[in-house]
Parts: structure tokens; sequence; C-alpha cells
């Protein structure tokens, strides 16, 4: 049918042009994400309370900026700060992962708080009486199971970058959401069939991964009985 | 019982991932700070040496505008007269291009912060952009008209007529800031920006606005899709390449390209096959 292979023919080229840039941009920005946000969360538990304002300062500012802004600043505004990737696509995409990252840590700081406080503190006390050091004990009995219980909760910020990544395309990165608007510009008729397969496209890459991690995941726990127990 | 010796196996661990995530972040931090700490560098060179350097121009553009810059989706490659034109540009400073398809409204600032080198949007030369930026020698020069649909009963003599009315415009142009300054003259209309074109023809055609301020080439493209009629026509401002400012080598070589493209003829032939 000509249609079907129309279909196919805007799948393939989303997917092809599109899904590496996506998929890169996703993973820097849950990496740098989950490298200030872990930091930011183990300072906003055990901190000093100086230490822990400025740890919360930083996440109220970071959730508050809207993506888009983030993303001007850093990849139209600040040029020279990523031009050691290379003038031009490669500072813009080293910008854009960096903004993502920001927006991305101050959400997941949240995450592995929440995770950590939500530990019983029946463990702590237990673990406090069998003679161990509060930092002993906070190593190796309480973030081991606060990691655990954040993992469902992370895959949740997985879908969250994912979708974010579409703000790019108003700074110049080409991903998946850019080559729809390519195709649609060349046939406007189509638009809403387009943006149905682009839709589908994000589905089959968020769909998956936060089924089997979340559900699967929170399942786990409850077998294990952590997760408030 | 002394469960707090160091030496012990599982502590080891612990302390040996806090110091290497204290250390990445470290050196991540210490990489970015130099850059984050000094001023934007002065250039003391022209930017024109700088992109010799490195053998390839930044040049940003806004792809969707016909027959300007558009998209062959079936080679994922960027076409039309800017494109030519600026490959032209290129091909006699002796570099490559390096495009950025961005939204229009961020190209000015883009360009004046340095992330890209020169404009190659179709980009009327007004009096606010060139504020900020240079334009070059003038290339074209086309019609701003504003479109409705054919059932439409609109007559339109001046701005005025339009007072109280949905009328779209794309975010950035100089169709955008004509009504914006008529607005601050005392007019109503009701001004809504599209950073797309293709956005605000479908809203036309569903009734949500009543006209369209636009450029006509892009005419070429939608009345064959939609059921469209012009209602008022005045000439547009010249279309230029847009650079920063302060950089004389590279204005002029820029120049010196396009005159040769005159010359040469090129520009008429471009004008053959794209507006015919």
């Amino acid at each position: 049918m000509q249609e079907l292979q129309e279909i196919i023919r805007w799948i393939e080229y989303i997917i092809v042009n599109g899904l590496p840039a996506t998929l890169l941009l996703t993973a820097l920005g849950l990496g740098i994400g989950l490298l200030f946000g872990l930091v930011l969360a183990l300072a906003r538990v055990y901190a000093p309370t100086g230490i822990q304002i400025m740890a919360t300062l930083y996440e109220r500012l970071f959730r508050s900026i809207p993506i888009l802004v983030l993303m001007f600043v850093f990849a139209i505004g600040l040029p020279w700060v990523f031009a050691f990737a290379g003038v031009g696509t490669n500072a813009i995409f080293a910008a854009v992962a960096f903004s993502l990252g920001l927006r991305s840590s101050a959400y997941q700081s949240g995450i592995f708080r929440s995770a950590i406080l939500s530990v019983s503190p029946g463990q702590l006390q237990a673990a406090r009486s069998l003679g161990m050091s509060e930092m002993m004990a906070n190593q190796q009995i309480v973030l081991p199971q606060a990691f655990r219980i954040a993992v469902p909760a992370w895959s949740n910020e997985y879908a969250v970058v994912i979708k974010d990544t579409s703000f790019a395309l108003a700074v110049g990165v080409t991903e998946m959401n850019k080559l729809a608007f390519n195709l649609y510009t060349e046939s406007p008729a189509l638009m809403m069939f387009i943006l149905v397969v682009l839709t589908l496209i994000y589905f089959c890459f968020t769909y998956p991964v936060t089924k089997y991690v979340g559900e699967y995941m929170s399942k786990r726990l409850k077998r294990l009985g952590l997760g408030g127990g | 019982m002394k469960t707090e010796v160091i030496g012990k196996m599982e502590n080891q661990g612990m302390i040996a991932a806090v110091l290497i995530v204290g250390l990445v972040v470290g050196l991540g931090v210490g990489y970015m700070l130099p850059g984050l700490m000094t001023a934007p560098p002065e250039e003391p060179t022209d930017l024109l040496e700088v992109i010799q350097d490195r053998g390839y121009m930044v040049v940003g553009t806004s792809s969707g505008f016909y027959p300007f810059e558009m998209v062959n989706t079936t080679t994922d490659e960027l076409y039309g007269f800017d494109i030519d034109l600026a490959e032209y540009v290129a091909t006699e400073l002796g570099v490559t291009i390096q495009w950025q398809d961005m939204d229009f409204g961020a190209l000015v600032g883009a360009c004046a912060a340095g992330t890209i080198d020169m404009i190659a949007a179709a980009t009327f030369i007004t009096p606010e952009r060139n504020e900020q930026l240079l334009p070059s020698v003038w290339y074209l020069r086309a019609n701003m008209v504003i479109v409705v649909k054919n059932d439409s009963v609109l007559t339109v003599s001046s701005y005025d007529d339009l007072d109280g009315l949905d009328v779209g415009v794309q975010t950035g142009t100089a169709e955008d800031f004509e009504l914006l300054d008529h607005n601050d003259g005392g007019g109503t209309i009701d001004i809504q920006e599209y950073p797309y074109l293709d956005q605000m023809f479908l809203d036309l055609n569903n009734g949500l606005l009543d006209a369209v301020y636009v450029d006509e080439p892009v005419l070429g493209q939608y009345d064959q899709i939609y059921d469209i009629k012009i209602v008022y026509t005045v000439l547009a401002p010249p279309m230029a390449f847009y650079i920063a400012y302060d950089n004389p080598d590279f204005f002029e070589a820029v120049n010196n390209a396009m005159a040769k493209a005159f010359e040469t003829g090129y520009i008429d032939e471009l004008i053959l096959e794209y507006f015919t």
C-alpha cells in the first residue's frame, strides 16, 4: 500500500537520523543529573547546615527555571564555555546536554533524598545498637536500601528527560522532533499523522523502560520487605 | 570491639567510591571553571582568520521557509536559495559550512553571541537588527503580503483595517515588528506569534486566525495546499546575510563573494531555479 510505505519511510527517516542524538542527549543528561543529584542529596541529608542550605537553594533554583530558558542561556548565550568540544554543532550539543543535566540533577536530588529518608529509622537504631558507628551504619545499611527504593522513581526521571530532549530543536540540535517537523513542512496536510507516528516512537522508548523498571522493581522491593516496611 | 578500623575491605569500597565521585566532579568543575570565570575572549584576530583556521563556517538558518531553506527528507539535506548562495560564499572564502537549523527568533541572539558566524535565513534588513548585527550586501527583494482564506470578505488598505482581528505572524520577522509598531502607535490588532509557518497556515485554514502576514515567496508552497488569496501587498525590505560587528576582514570577504555572485550571473541562475 502506498500509505504504509510512506509511514515506513517516515519512521525510518526519524529513527535513523534522530535516534542516536536523542539517546545520547538522554544518557548525558541523566548521567550529569545522577552525578550532581547524588552529591546534592547526600549533602542535604548528612552535611552541616550551611551546605544543606546551599544544596536546597540550588534545587529550588533549577526546579523553577524552564528548560527552554536554560538551553537558550547555555547554547545561544554562552558559546565560549562549551567551545572546547568544537565550535558549532558540538558546542551546542554539549550545552544542551549540560542544561538537561542541570535540570535533572535538581529533581534527582529530591528523589534520592526522599529515598534515603524513607528507610525506616528502626534500621538505623538496630545498626547502632549492634555497635556500628553512625557513618558505618549509614554506608552499610541505610544507603543500599535507599538506592533500591529510588530505582522506580529514577525510571520516571528517565521518561521525563527523554521527552525534554525535544526542546533542543529550538537551538539547532537535530533530534527526532526536529526531523518530524522537517517531514510535515514538506507535506503540511499530513501533519497530524506524522505527529502520531512521532508519539508512537517516543512511546516505544518510554513505556517498556518505565514498566519494566517501575513495576517489576516495585514488586521486587515489596517481596524483599523494603520501601516503608 | 572496634568495628571502625578503616583498613577493613567493606569501608575501603565506600571511601573509594566517594573519592572517585568527588574527583570526577572536581575535574569537571576545574575544567569548566576557567571557561566560566574569564570574560568572553577579546578576539585579537578577525573572524575571517578564525574561520579559515578552523576550516568551516558555522551558518545559522531556520528551515521550512519556501523556497529559501528547506529540508529534503529523502536525503536529509538542506536545499534552497539561501543554502546555495551561502555555499557559494563559503567556497569563495575557502571553507566548508556547518549548518545550524534553529528557531528563527533565536538566530539574531546566536549571531551576536558568537555561537554562529553568519545568518542565512531570508532575513530582511531592519533598523532593530542593524543595532546588533551588520548586514551584508543585499541580494533579493520580495513582497510582504496579507493573506486570507479565499471565501473571506476582508479588504485591507492599511493596518487600521486589521484592528480587532486575529492576525498571525512568524516570531521575530519583519512583519511581526511592523504590526507591533502599529500597536505601539495605538492600534489594537490581536497579534498571534508562531515559531513555524505550517501551524500558522493550519490555524488560518481552521478559522482560528482572520489573516496572516507573511513574505510572498512562501505562498509558492502554501497556495497549492490551502485555498487562500492575497488582499494587501507591500514591498519588503531587502534580504541580506547578517554577521557580527567588528570583523572588517570578514565583512569585506563576504561582500566580495556576493559581488562576484552578482557579476557572474549566479544570482540570476538561482532566481530562475527557485522562483519559476
